[in-house]
């Protein structure tokens, strides 16, 4: 989580002169991780797609304040977290407004027909929200407590709690259903 | 199960884990990667061009209040020192009037007969 290619500095240093290459380049490299960031905490892939790109606008109107000798990564997630808050928040609003909230269809499951996994979406849909993503941040993706704590503004032991509550949650759910087979 | 470093408070259970990988798990063609890309740097230069007028306010906007500290700075010494003069100068006025240490007579009309017998009667 904490290497950083040699030139990032460069990189940021001149997307913050206002070059769309370094920009297009730090998108490229960092993408992928925004992505897992966002979809831990939204429900669904389009959402999470919405919030990398509303995290990516925020990041660079806001680049000309980062200190380019901190990681770009860490000060981005923040902002992807942030975006995907918000993503959700209109979302709740947006569903409690027009639709009887569904469970969302994640991005391309491969093992839909699965018992087991269709029963862990389901439980996942009942986990609280800030549980939920800090399991997929740390079992998923294998961001530390700390590197979780800061990207969504909550202590380092709140994490560690969330991840525990939220891990014996789901064995329990998937339990019933092993014991069911 | 994994056991991780915490103790049994965290241990992990590896079904859930991938389950929880595969249902996550981020989309590994190059190509996706590639078109969402594209869209973040259109969504990016969609945003620069609403936006450009407010960055360069925001720029202006510094620029404007540093000047406007300045001005602010000057007006205050420029009106202090006026009033600084303006003392100065009522004072000396004052001071440097001729005569000013001399003693002043008020100047009087004079009195005709009839008052000047009722006063040297009266006394005043």
């Amino acid at each position: 989580m904490s290497e950083r290619p040699a030139d990032e500095r460069d990189l940021v240093l001149a997307a913050q002169r206002g070059e769309r290459e370094a920009f297009s380049e730090l998108v490229r490299r960092h993408q992928r991780r925004a992505y897992v960031v966002a979809r831990s905490i939204v429900i669904n892939h389009e959402d999470a797609e919405d919030a990398v790109q509303e995290a990516f606008l925020h990041a660079f109107k806001a680049i000309d304040r980062f200190l380019p000798d901190q990681a770009f990564g860490a000060w981005l997630h923040r902002i992807v977290a942030n975006a995907a808050l918000d993503v959700t928040r209109r979302r709740k609003v947006r569903d409690a407004d027009e639709l009887p909230e569904t469970v969302a269809s994640p991005f391309r499951d491969p093992a839909e027909s699965n018992e087991l996994r269709s029963r862990l979406q389901q439980a996942l849909q009942t986990l609280p929200a800030r549980q939920r993503s800090v399991i997929v941040l740390h079992d998923v993706e294998g961001f530390k407590h700390s590197e979780i704590g800061r990207m969504l503004d909550i202590p380092e032991g709140t994490a560690r709690s969330d991840l525990h509550y939220a891990r014996s949650h789901l064995r329990r759910v998937l339990g019933e259903v092993r014991s069911g087979l | 199960m994994t056991d991780e470093m915490r103790g049994p408070a965290l241990v992990r259970d590896d079904a859930v884990t991938n389950g929880l990988r595969a249902i996550y798990a981020a989309p590994t063609e190059a190509a996706y990667w590639e078109r969402l890309e594209q869209r973040i740097m259109a969504h990016f230069e969609r945003g620069q061009e609403e936006g450009r007028w407010w960055a360069l306010s925001e720029r202006t906007y510094r620029y404007g209040m540093m000047a406007a500290g300045l001005i602010l700075i000057l007006a205050g010494s420029v009106y202090l020192r006026s009033r600084a003069v303006e003392s100065q100068m009522a004072y000396e006025s004052v001071i440097e009037t001729p005569g000013a240490d001399q003693p002043v007579y008020a100047r009087r009309l004079p009195l005709d007969e009839r008052r000047a017998t009722l006063r040297a009667a009266t006394g005043h």
